[in-house]
């Protein structure tokens, strides 16, 4: 294998109100570690200039024109910054509300969240502020810094940035995140103060400056994998001596000889011959895309299936409880997708609500646009599950009503 | 320029391609002879046991390099391809972006519907251009090629929409995470056949390859791909500034995705 000076590249998803700066936040990072190029700066700054504005370094990150006339960020982008020995790829996300589903598409690939709450008078916590890391927390991201920006717009104030995070501390504990995991940094995203380098303008701020909380977060071991084999296929292909099972593994380890069980239906196989990436191998790890020969021709359908160790099995089921964010009108005839294919519900039902800015459940029975709900949903067949924290890719679905994205699901138990 | 982990890049694109395949009904690649469409192709055929299952299309306006027509022919018999040669006529009064956006998606549009394709597998990268960084890695066009790109489906945990319009098609793009010094690192990992207009000769070399009308070569002594790679490691300048179209001002590449650019 040819080896290199590779990098491991960690996911940050930003999060935060609109206009709290989180698209300025990455320009800034971008110039200040040298991974903006000067074409790119050059074009903000011209830009800039363009719409009669000092120049404005979010506009290295917001490409479309209406972003930038508009001063907001539509759709979800990422750029790259090296730190150290670690790469990180600032995830951009909308912070209107309208874009949930953008912002949901882009921190769904976070490892760590970055909240950017804006110290400006009349600014502060919003409920968009908090809605963010519930979803955030939701996803499954446990690590979280919270950036308290534009504190040179009310002189450095400490008091201001206490204040910030006295008001976010419970909240935040509420959701879920553990306090080790959560630090708060004082900056100024458009000053590019202590982004990289620590503020002389705060100098009672004795923590480290953003990019160094961000990369001890970075360090820590991440999430660790279950044991038990689960492959999701995708399909079969055909070669010379028939068809091939293809998938990926996301949890354990395949190895031929093996005894396994293809779900929903439980039709025992064993693994005969096992290809990645086109040599054969006597043995498949978590991550890699696989092509099977099984020893007899399975009957179910394989696009969606789950290959799962004979022994130890995920729970075959058509009701699910879960807890879903709700961002459009969810009916009784909505659709999950789930690993590749669309399951139809028969019925949906909430049992209560989970207010999406305080965290605390209610007794509402109606998914409310923006809020969260525990709900049982019966699907039209059977589909293989598991919680969203032992295999994640068994444990989550999207929901659809017609064309309309309504809202995601995570599955508990 | 950051160079990624080629593997966790290789499982994601195979994952992505194989799922191009298996969830529409008639997929086909397009193929510019260019490194990036060329390493999808040597991509595919891991994914694939070896074999490239969906024909690959060239967008021939005739004015490419000799070379480039000669990289075709050779991989197209290598490869086993099951190439699709589109005719492009150029027209005299569409200049730089202007014939990048109505000759190739025009012929484009006639090759889909010829055939009936539902899903094409095309090999932007996030790091070539702030525009083609706001794609997914599929995202849906309607029937006149129109980018809906102020309303783009969500997509997450690699569940993507499969929500077509009558007679619209899915872009897949397997190759977005990817940066230019990885497809490098890549081609050099898998011996990647590679076009030679991208090693340096008397001094310049082409980094980024279009047809010879709009495509200029940059000062550069990388001779192979080692070199390259190198060059890559420390280099300010972008990519495609050797692309004429992309200099015009005022949103040319948003436009020209807009309107069904690849």
């Amino acid at each position: 294998m040819y080896t290199d000076d590779a990098m491991i590249v960690k996911n940050i998803a930003l999060l935060g109100h609109k206009d709290h700066g989180k698209s300025t936040l990455i320009g800034s990072m971008l110039m200040q570690t040298g991974a903006a190029t000067q074409v790119r700066i050059n074009e903000a700054k011209e830009y800039s200039r363009q719409l009669k504005k000092n120049f404005e370094p979010a506009f290295i990150l917001d490409s479309f024109a209406e972003e930038r006339t508009g001063e907001m960020t539509i759709d979800t982008t990422r750029a790259e910054i090296k730190f150290k020995d670690m790469a990180f790829a600032l995830i951009d996300v909308p912070g209107h509300e309208e874009l949930i589903k953008n912002m949901i598409s882009g921190a769904s690939y976070g490892d760590i969240a970055l909240l950017i709450v804006s110290a400006k008078k009349d600014e502060g916590i919003r409920d968009q502020t908090k809605r963010h890391l519930f979803i955030a927390r939701m996803l499954g991201i446990e690590s979280l810094v919270v950036a308290v920006n534009k504190m040179d717009l009310i002189g450095y104030d400490e008091g201001k940035f206490q204040e910030i995070r006295d008001g976010l501390a419970e909240f935040i504990t509420k959701i879920g995140f553990e306090r080790a995991s959560v630090s708060f940094v004082p900056i100024s995203a458009y000053n590019g103060e202590n982004l990289v380098k620590r503020s002389l303008n705060m100098k009672w701020y004795k923590g480290r400056p953003l990019i160094e909380t961000l990369y001890a977060y970075a360090k820590r071991e991440g999430r660790k994998q279950a044991d038990a084999l689960r492959i999701v296929t995708q399909g079969a292909i055909p070669s010379a001596k028939g068809e091939l099972v293809v998938g990926r593994i996301v949890n354990g380890t395949v190895k031929t000889g093996e005894k396994v069980s293809v779900l929903p239906a439980g039709e025992a196989a064993v693994v005969k011959e096992i290809t990645v990436k086109g040599s054969k191998v006597k043995k498949a790890v978590f991550g890699e895309n696989v092509a099977l020969r099984l020893d007899r021709k399975v009957i179910a359908e394989l696009r969606g299936a789950v290959i799962s160790s004979a022994s130890s099995k995920p729970v075959v089921s058509d009701l699910i409880r879960a807890k879903i964010l709700v961002t459009g009108k969810i009916r009784k005839d909505s659709v999950i997708k789930f690993n590749g294919v669309d399951i139809s519900c028969k019925n949906v039902k909430v049992l209560n609500g989970i207010s999406t800015t305080t965290g605390e459940r209610n007794s509402s029975k109606t998914a409310k646009l923006l809020e969260a709900v525990d709900a049982e949903v019966r699907l039209a067949r059977k589909i293989p599950i598991e919680g969203y924290d032992v295999t994640r890719e068994l444990g989550r679905f999207v929901l659809y009503s017609g064309k309309k994205f309504a809202g995601i699901g995570i599955i508990r138990e | 320029m950051i160079k990624q982990d080629l593997k966790t890049l290789e499982e994601k694109s195979i994952f992505v391609i194989r799922e191009a395949k298996l969830k529409f009904n008639n997929v086909a690649a397009l193929w510019s002879m260019g490194k990036d469409s060329t390493t999808m192709l040597a991509l595919t055929r891991k994914a694939f046991l070896g074999k490239i299952p969906f024909p690959v299309i060239h967008i021939d306006n005739s004015i490419d390099f000799p070379e480039t027509y000669k990289f075709r022919q050779d991989l197209a018999k290598k490869w086993k391809l099951d190439l699709i040669v589109a005719d492009s006529e150029i027209r005299p009064d569409l200049i730089g972006s202007a014939c990048c956006g109505k000759n190739k998606p025009d012929t484009l549009k006639k090759v889909m519907d010829q055939y009936g394709f539902d899903a094409l597998i095309v090999s932007i990268r996030r790091d070539e251009h702030g525009i083609r960084s706001k794609e997914r890695y599929m995202s849906p066009r309607d029937k006149n090629f129109k980018w809906d790109y102020k309303n783009q489906p969500a997509e997450l945990w690699d569940d993507y929409s499969s929500k077509l319009d009558a007679k619209g098609h899915v872009r897949v793009h397997p190759l977005l995470d990817w940066n230019e010094i990885d497809i490098w690192r890549y081609v050099k990992q898998e011996k990647v056949p590679t076009n030679p207009l991208y090693f340096s000769r008397n001094g310049y070399r082409y980094r980024s390859l279009g047809c010879t009308h709009c495509t200029v070569p940059l000062k550069s002594n990388a001779k192979n791909v080692d070199q390259i790679i190198n060059e890559l490691a420390v280099t300010k300048d972008e990519e495609r500034s050797g692309r004429s179209m992309d200099k015009e001002r005022e949103y040319v590449m948003q436009k020209l995705r807009s309107l069904g650019y690849m």
